[in-house]
């Protein structure tokens, strides 16, 4: 009951977040030193006075600033995004966002899993055996893991995958799920449209779709993976000695159940808000790693807007990035509340 | 068969430094029998907690129990038989914010124990919980059994960790200062819940405190440890009237109110030393008012003193009658005056 009235609250403050946020984004755009209807214009037609004028009336420049951030604010909150000027020029950006969002999502849905499914257990099973050679492989294993740049893993892994058949003798191609459009590019999600359960169903489009995006999700989610484990490690370690435990150590409980239920959920707690973290920097991560990979996703159509001057885009993008931020944080609270009883209870 | 609980026999808890090796329980002996509370009295660094967590067999790494023998009903423990006696010696620790895992209910962390002792589940479970609850005096218990941790006072909690202790059905309770986080009104009320279910439950309780205050109160017997041995051993109002060891005497005077007249409580001046060696002195020396040449270079054993029927023993040089120093009038503690 107030765990529900926690995460109201936690919603309603959302929402002066999202405004500030885009709020900033608007002035840095719109109000900041580049003009942005003479980056839309072409080097002849910035000189000719009636394009410029035509360029900045579509752009709603022309209004007093405040009408004009009353407008785009309010288009933005309806979803109402408009089309793109430079970039697929003249398309819709809702339909660009929805065809791009999908494979990002599905990047950093898979890159969030493979860390938390590998850097936590990892870390739980170093903090377990602490000061043992397995203790010692491990965090070594992790540091050195989480030490190497995205750009120069993602090279060498594709560089390596692409040459498997010579290396291992078996073509990462061929194993398991066969890769016919090459080892990168773009997950095929089509299947997923209008029909989410095909991702249950349909099973092999599924193993597919992840075996393609596998080597960028590895590499975007291999620092996340390395500081999961030693967050996971130490937070073992550090609930392992808790009175509690020992109690119910006294009591009798057996070494499996002392482990899996009074010190890995109590590990998790400090270990929520990393994940989520990580998960941010996933967005920023996505642009490098799908220009690496070649992944059509949100973070290199946010680049592509970026360095080519469509401005109006990039600000758009920036309202998506931050409801993205925004909503991950709201999972935080979800998981919070559901690992741990305290939250929310302050007070009482 | 005899009523023995608990069979110590020359205990030693070493725990293995980079450095050196720390004798944190150096050879120390007691029993307790069934009904009957010992008590272990000592400032902290004294050894007190690690003799408690040795019975028990929490010593983890780097500690480890490198000598002696711990019987618990003729069974010998050491070696890690500590699971087959498990909830037969259950455990009450200093700090109630710390000993229930805040994760879950009050009445999950009861039934878990009532599940594994009492092969108790569901309704029956949360039934035997709520009346545990009930025993240990926390008003509301049906609801009580419900919330967690962090909605109890540090009183409440100390009862609810109590309750998890009956829950197991234990033979022996070890209580590892239960009552020094405590405000002063909540310590006596958990005393005297204690003592009552001691009394119903017939328990031998293992008391373990710095406070001699409490100690008066609640044990049958005592052990003053000082530096990883036990200095005096004595029913407790054997020590209380006739107190031996120079120690022994320094903590009875730092007591309130057993010190007449003086605005400022004696203390006693230093602090305990770790023991990383064989002993070749008596580990009081450099804090014990009647030292002489001898305890600098012999190490006391514990002889008997007092009163012969008493079962009274401490390790000091001063009753030793290869000396000839003779233990100081009685009375006489450190530089502090008269006891009363
Ligand atoms: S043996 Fe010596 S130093 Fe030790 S307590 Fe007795 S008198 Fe003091």
């Amino acid at each position: 009951m107030s765990r529900a009235r926690y995460l109201a609250k936690r919603l309603l403050m959302a929402i002066p977040v999202v405004w500030l946020g885009t709020s900033m984004t608007w002035y840095i755009i719109f109000m900041g030193p580049i003009d942005p209807a003479t980056r839309l214009l072409s080097e002849g037609q910035v000189r000719n006075p009636a394009a410029y004028e035509a360029a900045q009336t579509q752009l709603g420049l022309n209004q007093p600033p405040l009408q004009h951030y009353v407008d785009w604010l309010s288009s933005l909150i309806v979803f109402d995004l408009g089309r793109t000027w430079l970039l697929y020029q003249g398309s819709s950006v809702n339909a660009l966002i929805m065809d791009f969002l999908p494979r990002t999502l599905w990047l950093g849905f898979w890159s969030v899993l493979i860390a938390i499914f590998v850097g936590v257990p990892l870390g739980f099973y170093a903090g377990m055996r602490s000061n043992t050679v397995s203790d010692y492989v491990a965090s070594m294993g992790g540091i050195v893991w989480r030490a190497m740049p995205n750009f120069w893993l993602g090279i060498m892994l594709l560089a390596v995958l692409g040459s498997s058949q010579a290396i291992f003798g078996v073509s990462w191609e061929t194993l398991g799920p066969n890769l016919t459009s090459g080892i990168s590019g773009n997950p095929d999600l089509s299947y997923l449209a209008g029909n989410p359960l095909a991702f249950f169903t349909n099973i092999d489009a599924t193993l597919e779709a992840i075996k393609k995006v596998a080597p960028a999700a590895i590499v975007l989610g291999s620092a996340s993976m390395g500081n999961e484990m030693r967050i996971g490690r130490t937070a073992v370690l550090e609930v392992k000695n808790q009175d509690y435990v020992e109690l119910a150590k006294v009591k009798g409980v057996s070494d499996r159940a002392l482990v899996y239920k009074h010190i890995l959920r109590n590990a998790l707690v400090p270990l929520v808000p990393i994940i989520t973290s990580e998960a941010f920097l996933l967005i920023g991560g996505s642009v490098l790693v799908e220009s690496v990979f070649g992944i059509n996703g949100i973070g290199y159509l946010f680049f592509q807007a970026a360095i080519q001057g469509d401005l109006p885009l990039v600000g758009t993008l920036m309202y998506v990035f931050i409801l993205m931020i925004v909503g991950i944080n709201l999972i935080q609270d979800v998981l919070y509340t559901l690992i741990d009883p305290r939250v929310g209870l302050e007070g009482e | 068969m005899s009523d023995t609980l608990l069979e110590v026999e020359n205990l030693r808890t070493v725990f293995h430094t980079e450095k050196e090796t720390i004798r944190a329980v150096d050879g120390v002996s007691f029993d307790v029998e069934r009904g009957e509370t010992v008590g272990l009295v000592g400032e902290s660094g004294s050894g007190k907690s690690v003799t408690a967590r040795s019975v028990l067999g929490l010593v983890d790494e780097p500690g480890v129990i490198e000598e002696g023998s711990i019987e618990f009903c003729g069974d010998e423990l050491v070696g890690g038989n500590w699971d087959e006696h498990r909830g037969d010696i259950a455990i009450v620790f200093q700090d109630p914010m710390n000993s229930l895992n805040p994760v879950y209910t009050v009445g999950n962390q009861i039934k878990e124990a009532l599940r594994i002792h009492q092969g108790l589940r569901g309704q029956a479970a949360t039934d035997a919980a709520i009346e545990l609850l009930e025993d240990v005096g926390i008003p509301d218990a049906a609801r009580r059994v419900t919330e967690y941790p962090h909605q109890f006072s540090g009183g409440m909690r100390q009862r609810a960790v109590i309750a998890i202790a009956l829950a197991c059905d234990p033979d022996l309770l070890v209580c590892d200062e239960p009552t020094t986080a405590l405000d002063v009104t909540i310590q006596a009320q958990i005393l005297e819940l204690l003592d009552e279910l001691q009394r119903e439950e017939d328990l031998g309780v293992l008391f373990i405190t710095h406070d001699m205050g409490v100690i008066e109160e609640t044990t049958d017997r005592v052990n003053v440890m000082y530096a990883g041995e036990f200095v005096e051993s004595a029913p407790v109002d054997e020590l209380f009237d006739d107190p031996k060891h120079p120690y022994t005497k320094g903590l009875l005077a730092s007591i309130p109110g057993r010190t007449a007249g003086d605005e400022r409580l004696p203390t006693i001046e230093g602090e305990v030393p770790t023991s990383t060696s064989e002993p070749s002195e008596c580990r009081f020396a450099p804090r014990c008012p009647h030292a002489f040449d001898a305890c600098e270079s012999v190490h006391p054993e514990r002889i008997a003193v007092g009163d012969p029927d008493a079962d009274h023993e401490t390790a000091c040089l001063l009753y030793d009658d290869e000396f000839e120093e003779s233990p100081p009038e009685d009375g006489v503690v450190a530089d502090g005056g008269e006891t009363a």
